[in-house]
């Protein structure tokens, strides 16, 4: 990053954020936080990181439940925000028997055996399940971010954290650059011809259908499965088509960040990462957003010379050690994502933090455990109780968290993945 | 053209025996019922009708694990016994022997239940083309080379690229497949569509380094004249007589500078100034001074090595040779290029044998190790290619590299000497390699037949005017080609067209308007997808076009060719002989390179090479160009026995390697020079020779620093003994209690063998992976090993490779551990046959294949396992020609 971006970055972290007067973009008939009246609406973060914390410094002790509970060293740098988070622990997948599984089942909880003759299944995210409700009236239903490292580095397989309603991989941005572009940067071609390729692209969906009928023909079921997933996306270009139809008129939202340096890598990406996903969801860009972190950058960028699965296989010595100082890095870069949750204010005086709801975890204890997933929820988006130390009954399903989270934030939903029900010691 | 065969077919179909007959049953996993016991005493009297701890009953639980329910309850009684849960610390405890036989035989049901659960039986899904296919057939098809980075990688681990149900398809990539179909049209169109005539660059590196040394020459030349001018002025200045007192004041303060008075000229009535000489003060005019002594007796040495004004040295002393620079002119097209080298092995040469500060440095490296050129894209830094240089001054030597030049992608070169990735220090002086110029030829593309699919095309460029019936006819012909011979559906074509007519609308010209047409054609399903239709519930053999492509694709990863479409649209494809014969002219083929490396990487993970980085301060001679020719040395030798039908178990030991100049070099081979792999005799009692002797597969076991004793066995069970261990599982307690010790490797992984969760897999694998230690973290030899640790110490041990396998035979050392593995050949053999068949078919290979690896094997063997036999064996076989 340059020095003048790096202090532009600075400047706006310390200080007060507003948000931007949406009312003035004509944003009036998409957005309802721009109307008082209207509450303000819900959001989701949900921030994943491969390989697990350090089992001995990370969580708080189990005893000491409830509020003003010790922090534990890892937590650490959480302090100044105490009050307004909550450890879970005691939550797994029910499902979960692979240690090397990664992130793929993390916001689902699915059952990977569940569909006979198949070696792998999953099914909706968490994250698209809020979406598919509150992505409706915002130019991205959802934004993904990852990052460039492989998935093979703690995230398992996937494209992001994000699982469609078939239960396929969703893409996301994989640089804060092609993140700030693709979300910020304006539109160059005149109108008309926007309208014009609009309509090509329209046509080329209509030709290659033709294709996707001839193909079709006296198929059977699972060859139908394939081809649906082909058809499958072209429906959602569709949708995006017509979702770019309604918003052709409207300006993309003016960055309150400047455009990020190309080839961040590690504690700064996860910075800047940080830095677009609050202007997204501050500018009303979207309402959903989930991060799949990198690893491997991050323990180079803060000098850990340990590779990140030798890492999460620590033993006391240098490989504990490189796992505590990982843990320290994290929670100060989720120390400094909920300072600008928190200073983000709307003209009503209510912040965004108020109405987020954030997720930080992983679906890997350390080494390979895959029960207690480490687990933080901030935010006043789902009306849980934060400032508190939760330990659940042990194996308690991850699932009844997200669904608790959802349920809070207005979300109409039945179940997701092995979920039970609801959690009232989260309220 | 579709389905014209199907007659023929159906007689060939009706010959076949029926599906359920004559299939040995697949095995069921179920729980050996003399483990009742077992478990009723730890885990039944607990969990019973009546007591139910903790809501789980296992009273009524079954053991035969045939359902996904009755799976997932014995996976939670293994996962809690492993994560030690179970049984409760305060309840009786089984004997430690006998839990680890039954978490042995637990896991490994586990792995049986789940195996014959998710069996397919048989059932191939509709697959699209992974990234290597879709490469090739678009090669194929339009004559270029396009970069397929955008798209995302393929497949789930632990299954090949091939298995159609795991290859996804995603908006986002929908979208990649249009852009990249796009910029293949447009490098076909700037490469065909106004023929590029063959051409030639000629580059004289010396040209440009002499230019550059000589400027820097004749600039320190007029540095130091000048430098000499001024001082002889100040010195005149300073002899006056009413400078006398200052200059005995100035001498008598800087008693030892040799430039005192020249620094004091301001003193000196009558001095000049040293701006009046070009130099910004006095300090700058003597810095100038300093320069000379360090860069000019360099460039007068380098000046001074003979033929230097008909070639250039690589030297990284001189920073203007540090790697002669060339570039593909701007203005050819994207295209194949020759890259024609001619150089000579010349050192190392003394450059600069007076310098003092040369003494110091420490022993030169040896002066075989000098002998390796890298060629680097410019841009990137990324070794294209590493050669051995073979020729002399006196017969210089061409190298010949093929080079693609993508769009967008890298058209700028250099040349250096292969680096090690720590410094050298007499490499930065002494030049080893001498390059007399270099060339660049082509595009090669032209020179080839021209594709069918362009040959489509070109009418309609050179037409003055063109009739929609034409443009119809056109996307056509090319759609058939694309489609691999399927003729697309009128109504498709009718909208190909529609959208020629609206970019005609919109101002662009045919040649251009045609494009867009074009590269939706190879985003359709048609292209993307190899489609064998059946219906529900059904089997039906394949058409001989169906199998023209299933087969191109198994040995290819490409579409047929001419030869094979025309076979299979003449109906002769499933002639048993035609088709025996039709394999051996594609594993003959160059394209056959494709099964050498993209099945053998996956097969047997080579992938892992690249999972970390190897320490270069460890491991210096294990540069990145030998990395590369480590893993080249694998495909290598499995090409080699491929092409000349040798048998398989020569990948278990083997009297030869296959190996070239800079790993005969590595391995500590003599006479071997020159960059292709080619077989070499070992000596008697060599540990190279077979998989396990192979640099790149030892480093796979390692993290880059330290050899994996675990990783390394477990390889071995996986791939060579074909008896997997179980996958790690999940919420195993770690073992902490010797962190912090100084401890040899095998006493740190003892502790594997204390608890019964470790030892049901570690006493298997752990044996194997000592008996390897002998080979350090980069595959070279050595007999002893040490551990050192800050704050605790340093200890040194010899390697004790002697052990057993677990219930098995004993052995002394590698050797014997290695005659061992070799004496089970059929393992070997069945192993690579379920890789094969899955990588072929395109489908997990499940336990309702076990007559079809039988068959393979069985066939094999007849033929000492020869490895064309294996292929032919499943090309031949019922599955082969059935969806």
């Amino acid at each position: 990053m340059s020095l003048l971006s790096r202090r532009h970055f600075l400047r706006s972290a310390s200080a007060l954020i507003a948000l931007p007067a949406l009312e003035s973009f004509g944003f009036r008939r998409f957005a309802s936080a721009a109307s008082p009246a209207v509450p303000a609406p819900k959001r989701f973060i949900f921030l994943g990181f491969g390989f697990g914390v350090t089992n001995e410094t990370w969580f708080p002790d189990p005893k000491t439940t409830g509020e003003k509970y010790p922090l534990p060293p890892g937590l650490e740098p959480l302090a100044r925000h105490q009050k307004d988070f909550t450890v879970v622990q005691g939550c797994r997948h029910r499902f979960s028997d692979n240690p090397h599984g990664g992130s793929t089942f993390w916001l689902t909880g699915a059952n990977p055996f569940s569909e006979p003759g198949q070696s792998f299944h999953n099914t909706i995210s968490a994250d698209q399940i809020a979406a598919a409700q509150l992505g409706k009236e915002t130019r991205f239903t959802s934004v993904q971010l990852c990052s460039s490292e492989p998935a093979s580095t703690g995230h398992g397989a996937g494209l992001s954290l994000a699982w469609d309603d078939h239960g396929k991989p969703i893409p996301g941005f994989e640089t804060p650059l092609q993140a700030f572009h693709k979300m910020f940067s304006p539109e160059t071609a005149p109108l008309a011809q926007r309208k014009a390729m609009l309509l090509q692209e329209r046509s080329i969906l209509d030709t290659v259908l033709e294709d996707v009928n001839d193909i079709s023909r006296g198929l059977n079921k699972t060859d139908i499965d394939k081809v649906s997933e082909y058809l499958q996306s072209l429906r959602d270009i569709e949708t995006r088509l017509e979702k770019e139809e309604k918003w052709l008129t409207v300006e993309k939202p003016k960055s309150p960040v400047s455009a990020p340096g190309n080839g961040l890598a590690g504690r700064e990406e996860i910075k800047v990462m940080y830095d677009l996903l609050v202007a997204a969801l501050q500018t009303d860009i979207t309402r959903v957003v989930t991060y799949r972190q990198p690893i491997s950058s991050l323990l180079t960028s803060i000098g850990v010379k340990v590779a990140a699965h030798d890492m999460s296989h620590y033993s006391p010595g240098e490989r504990m050690a490189a796992s505590q100082t990982r843990d320290v890095a994290q929670s100060e870069l989720l120390a400094g994502l909920l300072d600008k949750l928190k200073a983000t204010t709307s003209p009503d005086g209510t912040t965004l933090f108020d109405h987020t709801t954030l997720v930080f975890g992983s679906n890997l204890r350390t080494g390979h455990y895959l029960d207690n997933c480490p687990t933080i929820l901030a935010g006043g988006g789902a009306g849980i109780k934060l400032g508190q130390h939760v330990v659940l009954p042990k194996d308690t399903p991850l699932c009844n968290v997200w669904l608790t989270l959802l349920k809070g934030s207005g979300i109409s939903v039945q179940s997701i993945g092995d979920s039970t029900g609801t959690l009232t010691a989260l309220s | 053209m579709r389905g014209s065969h199907l007659p023929l077919a159906a007689l060939f179909w009706s010959a076949f025996s029926s599906f359920s007959s004559g299939a040995t049953a697949a095995p069921q996993a179920a729980v050996n019922t003399k483990y009742k016991a077992f478990f009723k005493d730890y885990c039944v009297s607990c969990h019973d009708e009546e007591k139910h701890k903790g809501s789980v009953r296992l009273d009524n639980l079954s053991f035969e694990i045939n359902s996904l329910e009755a799976a997932e309850r014995w996976q939670k009684v293994l996962n809690s016994m492993n994560s030690g849960e179970m049984p409760p610390e305060d309840k009786k405890q089984p004997d430690k022997v006998l839990k680890t036989d039954f978490l042995e035989h637990l896991s490994q049901e586990m792995v049986v239940a789940r195996k014959t659960i998710g069996d397919a039986n048989g059932k191939i899904t509709l697959r699209r083309l992974n990234r290597r296919e879709y490469k090739n057939t678009l090669r194929d098809l339009l004559g270029v080379d396009i970069s397929v980075a955008d798209l995302p990688p393929d497949g789930s681990p632990g299954t090949f690229d091939t298995v159609g149900s795991s290859l996804f398809m995603s908006s986002s990539q929908f979208e990649s497949y249009r852009h990249l179909g796009r910029n293949a049209v447009n490098a076909a169109f700037e490469l065909f569509a106004t023929p590029v005539a063959n051409r030639k660059h000629h580059i004289e590196p010396e040209e440009a380094v002499n230019k550059t040394v000589e400027k820097e020459m004749a600039r320190q030349g007029s540095i130091r004249k000048r430098v000499a001018m001024w001082t002889r002025e100040v010195d005149t200045a300073a002899k006056r007589p009413e400078n006398a007192n200052v200059v005995a004041e100035i001498r008598a303060k800087t008693k030892t500078e040799p430039h005192q008075l020249h620094a004091a000229w301001e003193k000196i009535a009558g001095a000049p100034a040293p701006t009046e000489f070009g130099f910004v003060d006095a300090q700058d005019a003597f810095g100038h001074e300093g320069q000379w002594k360090t860069f000019i007796p360099p460039i007068v040495d380098y000046l001074s090595l003979p033929k230097v004004r008909s070639g250039a040295y690589l030297s990284s002393g001189m920073s203007s040779t540090t790697a002669a620079a060339c570039s593909v002119p701007n203005e050819w097209p994207p295209g194949d290029y020759l890259m024609r080298i001619r150089l000579a092995y010349v050192g190392p040469l003394s450059l600069v044998p007076s310098r003092t500060d040369f003494k110091a440095m420490p022993a030169p490296e040896p002066a075989e190790n000098r002998r390796f050129l890298d060629v680097i894209y410019a841009d990137s830094e990324i070794v294209l290619s590493t050669h051995q240089v073979t020729g002399t001054m006196e017969a210089p030597q061409e190298l010949v590299v093929p080079v693609s030049i993508k769009k967008p992608g890298y058209r700028f070169f250099r040349l250096r000497e292969t680096n090690p990735e720590v410094s050298r220090t007499d490499v930065d002086k002494n030049p080893a390699i001498w390059i007399d110029w270099v060339e660049f030829e082509g595009p090669l593309n032209t020179t080839r037949p021209t594709p069918v699919a362009i040959q489509a095309i070109q009418p309609l460029l050179t037409k003055a005017s063109s009739t929609d019936v034409d443009v119809r006819k056109t996307l056509e012909t090319f759609a058939v080609q694309a489609f691999r011979g399927r003729v697309p559906s009128p109504a498709y074509l009718d909208k190909l067209l529609a959208l020629y007519q609206t970019r005609r609308e919109a101002g662009e010209k045919p040649e251009i308007a045609i494009r867009t047409p074009l590269s939706l054609v190879l985003s359709s399903p048609h292209f993307l997808y190899l489609s064998e239709p059946v219906a529900e519930k059904q089997r039906r053999p394949l058409t001989d076009l169906e199998l023209a492509t299933r087969l191109s694709y198994f040995l290819w990863s490409a579409p047929p060719d001419a030869q094979l479409l025309s076979l299979a649209q003449q109906g002769q494809l499933q002639q048993p002989a035609i088709l025996k014969s039709e394999v051996e002219r594609l594993l003959a083929s160059e394209k056959a390179r494709e099964l050498v490396t993209g099945f053998t990487r996956q097969w047997l993970g080579i992938d892992r090479l690249d999972f970390f980085m190897f320490n270069p301060k460890r491991f210096p001679a294990f540069s990145s160009a030998v990395k590369e020719a480590a893993r080249e040395e694998v495909f290598s030798t499995v090409a080699l026995l491929l092409k000349n039908n040798r048998s398989l178990t020569n990948l278990l030991t083997s009297s030869e390697v296959v190996v070239n100049g800079l790993l005969a070099n590595y391995y500590k081979m003599d006479g071997v020079a020159g960059d292709e792999f080619r077989p070499v005799t070992l000596p008697a009692k060599s540990p190279r020779g077979g998989l396990l002797g192979m640099a790149a597969i030892l480093a796979m076991g390692s993290n880059g620093e330290h050899t994996s004793p675990v990783e390394r066995g477990a390889w071995v069970m996986r791939k060579m003994l074909f008896t997997p261990p179980p996958p790690a599982p999940p919420n195993v307690p770690q073992l902490t209690r010797l962190e912090g010790q100084l401890l040899t490797t095998r006493e740190r992984l003892s502790a594997h063998q204390e608890d019964p969760q470790c030892a049901s897999c570690h006493r298997k694998i752990d044996p194997i992976g000592f008996g390897l230690e002998n080979f350090d973290a980069v595959g070279q030899w050595r007999t002893q090993d040490g551990y050192e640790k800050e704050g605790v110490g340093k200890k040194t041990w010899e390697i004790e490779p002697a052990g057993a396998f677990h219930n098995g035979p004993a052995f002394a050392n590698y050797l014997e551990l290695r005659s061992l593995i070799a004496a089970k050949p059929e393992n070997f053999a069945r192993g690579f046959t379920e890789a094969l068949i899955e990588y072929g078919l395109g489908r997990p290979c499940g336990f309702s294949d076990q007559d079809l690896v039988q068959g393979i094997v069985q066939a094999a063997r007849k033929r000492d396992f020869a490895m064309q036999e294996f292929i032919q064996a499943l090309v031949a076989s019922q599955a082969f020609h059935t969806k």
